[in-house]
């Protein structure tokens, strides 16, 4: 379980989604690196990234850690998200209907209580479904 | 540096010590190794251990040294995650190696089981991500289970075959007396187990363990303490991400890779040449991908391979003749040793349960979803 200290100091990088993006070799490291994991360099820069992407992987755990009973059944995703990947839950789909390569969409959603009974907000994962605009 | 001797090994039953106090399990495959060298006290002792505060004990050096009669000497603990065992051994090594010490007692020890499961689990999965990952909940079964999904579908490879690596390691763990789950099951008995994090099942899944292994290092000059020392060849550790989200790969283990190529290079030798291998199957996609990494499938093949009969006792390699962690069990911060201490049983001859003829063997220990990995190259 977490604490209100941590989720304070990475809202921002939760909230946004901001990965780093290396200046020497171009790779793009989610969460974000102090240096380059790929070569090194500490010519890093931040760089939000895109809050629509697809499903690479999943799993639905259903022996949840202490604190995460309530959201038992458990689906975790690894998302593509432009060139980084993502681990998030996955929400508003049956763990059944889950497939590889589903699109998905960032949403605010509500997480476990910390030590400190705050409720944090983070972004989980929701299906992507365009809505056709029937009306003339 | 100075050439580095394996002169004696000491083991605990893994299994649930209920009644054994950690620093007893610990005393007891201290007891075992000194046993084998006429008792002649180390000048220090390295412990490997990941999750002592699940018993509220930390300083765990001084502890069990001075526990086992051993207070005065040198003492520190080390910690990668489930690869602490590894780590150890290699720390061991290079107070050896380096001159500093000439004896040198390795020991790791774990107890998983004295709390209730959701607290043992919720450590483990510490050894992740906890600002970016752990923070969704994810568990280290579901961590690992990521990667199966993937791996099953880019190679296409069937649930069965993975599950046949369960089968093949209670075979030789039943003949283990050191081992914690000594039966025999089927493919049904895994395919029918409860999903824990689809798609891993209770029976890909190593279990929980308590354990204690304790191996002695020395030099050239007191070898002699053994009539049948067992020489370090090669042994590197690397590190990757704890987090998955940023790998290179999913479908390799990057550490376990240049960990094996490392090791190897050191010791001058090919992976052609390990006669027998303890490696870590904390799940049976980790032994898939953990054969690939190091060299002994190509990618993808693994689970192909062991179908068709490969790398049970006889065949070259022989892997986990003790049963791995799938049978043998899991204290993870004690499996590391555990690994050497086997191997350098096979080497010597006298190894209690599925003994191989065997010159160079080799261990690979992994912390986390392989972002801590230890091999280990031993040569008779």
């Amino acid at each position: 379980m977490t604490t209100i200290q941590r989720i304070w100091r990475i809202k921002n990088i939760l909230l946004r989604l901001i990965s780093t993006r290396c200046l020497e070799c171009g790779f793009i490291a989610y969460p974000p690196k102090a240096s380059c994991p790929k070569c090194g360099s500490r010519k890093v820069v931040e760089e939000e990234l895109p809050k629509v992407g697809e499903v690479l992987t999943y799993t639905v755990i259903n022996v949840p850690l202490k604190g995460f009973e309530e959201f038992t059944p458990l689906i975790i995703g690894l998302i593509k998200l432009g060139d980084a990947k993502v681990l998030a839950e996955l929400v508003d789909v049956k763990p059944e209907d889950v497939r590889i390569g589903m699109k998905v969409v960032a949403t605010l959603r509500r997480s476990t209580k910390t030590l400190d009974g705050v409720i944090p907000y983070v972004l989980k994962f929701k299906p992507l479904t365009l809505k056709l605009n029937t009306t003339t | 540096m100075r050439k580095v001797y394996v002169v004696g090994v000491g083991m605990t039953k893994v299994g649930k010590h209920t009644e054994v106090s950690m620093r007893d399990l610990a005393a007891e495959a201290i007891s075992n190794a000194l046993d084998e060298v006429g008792n002649e006290k180390p000048e220090a002792i390295v412990v490997g251990n990941m999750l002592s505060s699940l018993v509220e004990q930390e300083n765990l050096a001084a502890l069990i040294a001075d526990h086992a009669g051993l207070r005065g000497i040198c003492g520190l603990k080390v910690e990668g995650a489930c690869g602490s065992g590894g780590v150890a051994v290699l720390t061991g090594y290079l107070m050896v190696a380096s001159g500093l010490y000439s004896k040198v007692l390795v020991v790791g020890v774990e107890k998983l089981l004295e709390r209730p499961t959701p607290d043992t689990l919720r450590g483990l999965a510490y050894a992740a991500d906890a600002d970016y990952e752990l923070i969704y909940g994810v568990s280290f079964a579901g961590l690992n289970a990521l990667i199966m999904r993937y791996y099953m579908s880019k190679y296409n490879v069937k649930r069965e075959e993975l599950a046949l690596w369960s089968v093949m390691m209670h075979q030789n763990g039943v003949k283990n007396p050191y081992a914690q789950l000594r039966n025999e099951i089927t493919l049904e008995t895994v395919l029918n187990s409860p999903v824990v994090a689809d798609p891993i099942r209770l029976y890909d899944a190593c279990p929980l363990s308590d354990g204690a292994a304790a191996i002695y290092l020395t030099n050239e000059d007191w070898k002699k303490l053994s009539d049948t020392p067992v020489l370090i060849a090669g042994v590197s550790n690397a590190v990757d991400s704890p987090d998955l989200s940023s790998r290179f790969s999913l479908d390799e283990l990057f550490a376990s890779r240049l960990s094996a190529e490392n090791a190897l290079r050191m010791a001058k030798l090919s992976v052609k040449d390990v006669d027998v291998a303890e490696i870590h199957d904390a799940y049976t996609i980790t032994a898939a991908v953990s054969l690939e990494s190091i060299g002994f499938a190509e990618k993808g093949k693994a689970a192909k391979l062991w179908s068709e009969g490969r790398f049970k006792p006889g065949d070259k390699p022989t892997i986990n003749p003790s049963g791995g962690l799938k049978s043998r069990g899991h204290p993870v911060g004690a499996t590391g040793v555990y690994q050497v201490a086997e191997v350098v049983m096979q080497l010597r001859g006298d190894f209690p349960g599925v003994l191989v003829p065997a010159e160079v063997g080799l261990t690979q220990n992994v912390g986390g979803v392989g972002s801590n990995v230890t091999t280990v190259l031993l040569k008779r």
